[in-house]
């Protein structure tokens, strides 16, 4: 019985981010009965992969202890950017690669900051969050547009759209969850199977330690941050390939919130050392699910957040309940 | 009658005896020093005093009453206030903020009556002799004046007996100077002191009467005008059972670690060379400058003056600990939980964290390599464990420590630094590390052990090193090293000593 108990125990501790994707997942197949198709199904991971690789790069981030709250404002900037170099060179290559590297010199800039200058990085993502909205909404503004919009009449409009929304042909698989899926291994790998990977979970275990094994932190912070703006800088481009289109206004709103969550639910503890980045796929796509629900239940769109919000909360609580009980079974000793 | 007499106590934790019958008796008005190595039951002591440990039996009597049931509560109701090590002021506050803490005086609306609060504690200071501002931000003062707004603190709570625990560890010359007018002026006014100083000069300076613990056994105690600091020494070190077995003389090679003058913060002058494959005890109380002296020679601290060579090549003074591990030193830091463990991270992982840092041309892992490169250290070093992919946190604190030196043979270190490595380890995993130090040194790495522990370097070192303040106060050879003879140069007791006849 105890080692029943016991490989229980191990088995919810390391993959509870995966039932709670399936009970959520269940919730929603019996909701959505009759309508629920293989498209739909695809619907999940495909309206999770934007927000699912910020949340990766956020992950990535939490993983050394630190945290970016200026991914969403980074998507606004990127996105704006990245449509205006494509509509001024109707070239797919071009608007990617500017999204990376623009991505990679946002992420420079948060983790030079943050590394190197030891400055609180909830501080300073918080004030760049607050800068690179409001650049993008300026440079808009400045050139009298009301939206920074893909130009259609461009030849290479049309394969930019494919990307962000076509699937493919026989396997009716949507690319932007065959990109999602790709990524999220690279991560992972990356994060278990190289030194870099290692060195980003000594930082957030101990860094101290981290320090004098040889570490050099405020390198690796620097690093860590230019990855996930390169993230970020990613997912911006599938973001603008699938909408086509940037409201600095609207886009990329509450996204660093929506990565945490993704980041949380994932199990990868906010303190910084613990948790897998494979989680986060699940994290994200569970959030997703939640929307997915909403929408079935045909309930006011004002109440998402609320229902959003609570269910992070009662994910949370239910990862924490097995380690509550040990903790006052202790006690009761 | 004495102000306090403790008799008969007695105390164990987890079914070891850390006192046995141990007795303590302080008079009125008189500062008395309590001695004895670390882990003799000093502490405790004076836990069970100031109500931190319940005592399991015994009895205690002070100014007249029995105290029963104590709690530090009750403890500091009766007059006993305990003023720890580690200070306990805060910083953000004001003096006079500090010192009326949890008690201020308050209107009936509720705001402190701050006026009067300042007044009282300028009364207070001009009582103690005491020149401070009542104003002053506490994070402003130096580590003196902190010692000294502690101690006005359990004066203000009307103590009639404080326990000062090696106040003098953070302080200078001068500062110790006039800490100790301050608990002379206190004394003659009728207060009394139990304090606990390594120090002898210290001891010999302040204290009148003494009581010497050791092993958990009271040994000796009585007045300091009837003994001499080697008497001193040799009561707390007791007759060496000095056991040799496992040492070997060996042959040693090119010298490699060469220090010439060398400072740093904390430690000074330092002037050493260390051949290869040679055991170096460095020794000293705590803060002498051993461990700074490690740090500064692995990079984590600058050096301010003087050379440093290893194998021949002279090192810069602000370089870094990579450019240390690069060169082949590997330092073991102290205090394992904080400054080694990474909590969150398996055997495997936790062993190769340091070679990864250093060869970092590939950036791939080959698994099957590091495993079987760690079944190798786990036999070598004897870890107990199942698993390379369990917690490090699953081990027990010898083992754990096991790894950590995994850690640094990994990155073919011949230089280790090994500071405080027997820290929070039982026994027998002590006698453990301590044999792998001579298996390693037969196997030609240079390593060089801080320790408080004397009877350790006894067993290991080829020569020992002894601190105090900083700089160097002998070098022993294997022969030399003997538990009174280190602690009389550690303690300063031959200054004492020659102070005492030139006194005369």
């Amino acid at each position: 019985m105890k080692t029943k108990n016991f490989f229980c125990n191990k088995i919810w501790n390391k993959y509870n981010y995966v039932l709670i994707f399936l009970v959520i997942l269940t919730v929603f197949l019996i909701i959505n009965g009759s309508a629920t198709t293989w498209v739909s199904l695809m619907n999940i991971p495909r309206h999770s992969a934007v927000i699912g690789i910020i949340a990766l790069s956020m992950g990535l981030i939490i993983l050394t202890g630190d945290i970016d709250l200026s991914v969403g404002s980074q998507l606004a900037l990127i996105g704006g950017l990245t449509v205006t170099v494509f509509n001024g060179t109707n070239s797919i290559t071009l608007s990617l690669l500017f999204g990376i590297g623009f991505g990679g010199l946002l992420g420079f800039f948060n983790g030079f900051l943050i590394g190197r200058l030891k400055m609180p990085a909830f501080i300073v993502t918080l004030a760049t969050m607050l800068m690179f909205r409001s650049i993008a909404q300026t440079v808009m503004n400045s050139n009298k547009w009301t939206i920074y919009q893909l130009n259609a009449k461009l030849d290479q409009w049309q394969n930019l759209w494919k990307i962000g929304n076509a699937s493919v042909p026989i396997l009716q698989i949507p690319y932007l969850v065959i990109i999602f899926i790709l990524v999220v291994i690279l991560m992972s790998y990356m994060t278990t199977n190289t030194k870099f990977g290692k060195r980003v979970y000594a930082i957030g275990s101990n860094e101290k330690a981290a320090h004098l094994s040889g570490i050099n932190i405020w390198q690796s912070r620097v690093i860590v941050y230019v990855i996930g703006g390169i993230l970020v800088g990613f997912a911006t481009f599938l973001y603008v390939a699938n909408v086509g289109s940037v409201d600095p206004a609207t886009s990329g709103k509450n996204y660093e919130l929506y990565a945490i969550a993704g980041v949380v639910i994932g199990e990868i503890s906010m303190s910084g050392g613990k948790g897998r980045l494979s989680g986060v796929f699940f994290g994200a796509m569970s959030f997703t699910i939640i929307d997915k629900i909403i929408t079935a239940l045909g309930l006011n769109p004002l109440i998402n957040d609320t229902i959003k919000g609570g269910i992070l909360l009662l994910a949370i609580g239910v990862q924490m309940l097995p380690e509550a009980f040990r903790k006052m079974r202790k006690k009761q000793i | 009658m004495p102000l306090l007499k403790m008799s008969n106590i007695t105390k164990s934790f987890f079914g070891v005896n850390v006192l046995n019958n141990v007795d303590l008796t302080v008079e009125k008005g008189e500062v008395h020093a309590l001695l004895g190595e670390n882990g003799a039951g000093k502490s405790t002591l004076m836990n069970i005093l100031g109500g931190v440990y319940l005592r399991d039996s015994g009895t205690i009597e002070f100014d007249g009453e029995e105290l029963h049931h104590q709690s530090i509560k009750s403890a500091e109701k009766a007059g006993i206030a305990f003023v720890h090590q580690e200070l306990t002021v805060i910083n953000n506050l004001c003096v006079y903020e500090n010192l009326f803490l949890n008690k201020e005086l308050v209107n009936p609306l509720g705001t402190v009556r701050k006026k009067e609060m300042i007044a009282r504690t300028e009364e207070l200071f001009n009582r103690l002799g005491v020149d401070m501002d009542p104003t002053a931000l506490v994070g402003d003062l130096d580590t003196s004046r902190k010692q000294l707004l502690e101690i006005a603190k359990s004066l203000f709570a009307d103590a009639k007996l404080l326990i000062l625990d090696e106040p003098t560890t953070a302080l200078n010359n001068d500062e110790i100077d006039h800490l100790f007018k301050i608990i002379e002026r206190l004394r003659q006014i009728g207060k009394t002191f139990i304090f606990i100083s390594h120090k002898m000069p210290e001891i010999f300076r302040i204290a009148q009467s003494y009581t010497v613990l050791r092993n958990s056994y009271f040994i000796k105690s009585g007045k300091l005008s009837d003994t001499n600091p080697e008497e001193i020494a040799r009561l707390m070190v007791g007759e060496s059972y000095a056991n040799n077995e496992i040492y070997q003389a060996r042959t040693l090679g090119e010298p490699i670690v060469e220090l010439e003058n060398y400072s740093g913060i904390g430690f000074s002058d330092v002037t050493l060379s260390i051949r290869q494959g040679e055991v170096i005890g460095l020794t000293g109380l705590q803060g002498s400058g051993a461990s700074d002296l490690l740090q500064t020679i692995f990079g984590v601290k600058s050096a301010t003056g003087g050379k440093l060579r290893i194998f021949g090549k002279e090192m810069i003074h602000n370089d870094t600990i990579q450019n240390a591990m690069r060169n082949r030193v590997g330092m073991l830091a102290s205090n394992r939980k904080e400054n080694s463990v990474f909590p969150d991270m398996n055997l495997l992982e936790n062993t190769y964290i340091a070679e990864h840092t250093l060869n970092n041309r590939s950036q791939l892992i080959v698994k099957e390599n590091e495993t079987a490169k760690f079944s190798e250290y786990q036999r070598l070093l004897n870890i107990k464990a199942n698993d390379c992919g369990d917690l490090i946190t699953s081990l027990s604190g010898g083992n754990q420590q096991k790894v950590i030196l995994a850690r640094w043979l990994n990155t073919n270190a011949e230089i280790l630094l090994l500071d405080n490595p027997t820290q929070g380890i039982d026994v027998g995993a002590k006698a453990e590390i301590y044999k792998l130090i001579l298996e390693l040194s037969k196997s030609g790495k240079t390593i060089i052990v801080n320790t408080l522990e004397i009877p350790e370097i006894q067993k290991v070192a080829d020569r020992c090193v002894v601190f105090y303040h900083g700089t160097i106060q002998a070098i022993l050879d294997h022969s030399e090293i003997t538990e009174q003879t280190v602690m009389i140069h550690a303690t300063q007791a031959m200054r004492a000593l020659s102070n005492e006849k030139a006194d005369e």
